[in-house]
């Protein structure tokens, strides 16, 4: 069954045996043959093949309920596919016992619309959470906190609380959050989307940065200029299915 | 490990006071509900004292034969206390016997007649106490055999009713006590689970970061157990407080002062301390674990 090839070139063929998807680099996402039904009977992800290699930049767009967001908790492992496998980093989501769905929700970092910070933490604190909750020693967690919080440019505001800051604050804070694990993934669920375009440049241009230093970057959303203005990767969903998936590409078709 | 304990004890330290308004809250319904639960659990205790300070009363009472000589009534008094059954074996007279009937008819305001008898009408008699009325037969049926007794006087129906009402009260007591039990349970339960609810972001972060179970569940349920150890404490103080003046107006009031209530202070501190920590606990588990990762 599985040829030489799969076996030593893709992670992916030797889970699966077969050696369908070629790949160059190491690849941090893979999804193949992924089907997700909902307990309502909504079928929400159909036959959805995805290679992200580690590095990339990938926009996820597509009108609302096209399966966005079905795609990245599945990443997340928030819901298990009902068909298919979905692989992260080298381990495969369904397979993976209960114990080890923490140690592999750590390689990712996730940043929402509504940024879902603790009102009543610091910004500092609302990062340095992320550490405390799993287990990291005190020692480490004030270095690694401090270096975030530079890097996303608010050692200035580390001690005020979300209410006192602006919505593009806000959401620094929370990629420093998301970035305070070391993670291989950021998965960004359209973290622009209540923010003026202004900001929302600043936030985009933070992220490449991020890319920059190897982070894989997944992001959701409906910012046409902003997808089309950076020619990265765009994948597009609709009804569930990836109807198109062009590197370089505009947020609309360019037939 | 220990580091994790500490870490837990830490968080739910802050989660308590960060939410200070909810933990009041629940603390508070805690408060409530375990009082309730004592108050019950001390009337409850005050009515099985009564009913066997009822069942205290059921006397034996055997008339003795007036040809007995002191050494006879000497060993049945002695035969009669040493069976396991009786509590107390006393013996009256002939003449203590009289004594007590014209006390009796002075103190009812009737004229004694008595003292128009040539003689002394009246048996002497022991009277027995027993430990437990039901073995009023087995108790009986000895003594009357004795060659000295005369008679023993038959109060089976009068001792069998009794027995039947104090084990109806006994068993709606418990019955009462438990519902009570379970009410007080759900209600602290359900509190607790408010108090996570309102938390539900905060889980939700700690899951997308990666927080293990372990991480997520053992900070609410230390919570849990604080807010049932504050409760547990402040029911605890409020009835030390009442306590004295109201066992007091009790004593007054029923005007039974042999009632034992000894021990009943202490088993109310346990029962609303284990009750107060014991669903706090459990109500932190149930609630936290719909969050857990499925």
């Amino acid at each position: 069954m599985t040829s030489p090839e799969s076996a030593s070139s893709s992670l992916f063929g030797r889970l699966t045996g077969r050696p369908r998807v070629t790949r160059t680099s190491r690849d941090v996402v893979v999804l193949h043959d992924v089907s997700k039904l909902y307990p309502n009977g909504r079928l929400a992800l159909r036959d959805v093949d995805l290679v992200v290699p580690e590095g990339d930049f990938v926009f996820l767009v597509g009108p609302s309920g096209a399966g966005k967001s079905t795609l990245m908790r599945l990443l997340i492992r928030d819901e298990l596919a009902t068909r298919g496998h979905v692989v992260v980093d080298g381990d495969d989501l369904a397979q993976l016992r209960r114990r080890a769905v923490p140690r592999v929700r750590r390689k990712i970092g996730i940043v929402f619309q509504d940024f879902k910070l603790l009102p009543r933490k610091s910004v500092w604190e609302n990062v340095a959470f992320a550490l405390e909750v799993t287990g990291t020693p005190r020692a480490r967690i004030k270095p690694a906190v401090d270096r975030v919080l530079a890097l996303v440019g608010l050692t200035g505001q580390a001690g005020q609380i979300p209410t006192q800051l602006s919505g593009g604050e806000q959401q620094r804070t929370a990629i420093a959050r998301a970035l305070v694990h070391d993670p291989r993934i950021i998965i960004a669920d359209e973290p622009t989307g209540n923010l003026d375009p202004v900001i929302s440049w600043e936030l985009i241009q933070l992220l490449l940065r991020i890319n920059e230093m190897g982070v894989t970057i997944l992001m959701a959303t409906h910012d046409a200029e902003v997808v089309t203005a950076l020619r990265k990767r765009v994948v597009a969903l609709e009804e569930g299915r990836i109807i198109r998936d062009e590197l370089g590409a505009a947020y609309h078709r360019e037939d | 490990m220990i580091a994790f304990v500490l870490f837990s004890i830490r968080r739910a330290w802050q989660g308590f006071w960060r939410n200070a308004l909810m933990s009041m809250a629940a603390t508070l319904t805690m408060v409530l509900m375990l009082t309730l639960l004592a108050g019950f659990f001390v009337l409850q205790n005050v009515l099985l004292a009564s009913l066997s300070f009822v069942e205290q009363k059921v006397e034996v009472v055997a008339y003795v034969e007036n040809t007995a000589t002191q050494e006879q009534v000497d060993a049945l008094v002695a035969k009669v206390g040493a069976m396991p059954e009786v509590s107390s074996v006393e013996f009256i007279s002939r003449d203590q016997a009289l004594a007590n009937f014209r006390q009796q008819l002075a103190a009812q305001g009737r004229t004694d007649l008595t003292a128009a008898l040539d003689q002394n009408p009246l048996y002497a008699s022991i009277n027995v106490r027993l430990h437990d009325p039901s073995q009023l037969t087995t108790v009986v049926s000895a003594i009357r055999d004795e060659p000295i007794v005369r008679s023993v006087i038959n109060i089976q129906a009068l001792v069998d009713r009794v027995l039947t009402f104090t084990g109806i009260v006994r068993t709606a007591g418990i019955a009462i006590l438990g519902l009570v039990g379970l009410i007080v349970l759900f209600i602290i339960v359900n509190t607790i689970r408010l108090a996570v609810v309102a938390r539900a972001e905060e889980i939700e972060i700690m899951r997308l970061v990666g927080a293990s179970d372990a991480f997520i569940r053992w900070p609410f349920v230390f919570e849990g157990a604080l807010v049932g150890l504050f409760g547990a404490l402040i029911t605890l103080g409020m009835l030390l407080l009442v306590a004295d003046p109201l066992s007091q107006a009790m004593v007054n009031f029923f005007n039974v002062l042999p009632i034992e209530l000894g021990s009943v202070g202490r088993d109310t501190a346990v029962l609303v301390l284990g009750t107060g920590v014991g669903v706090g606990v459990l109500g932190a588990w149930v609630s936290v674990r719909t969050y857990l990762i499925r």
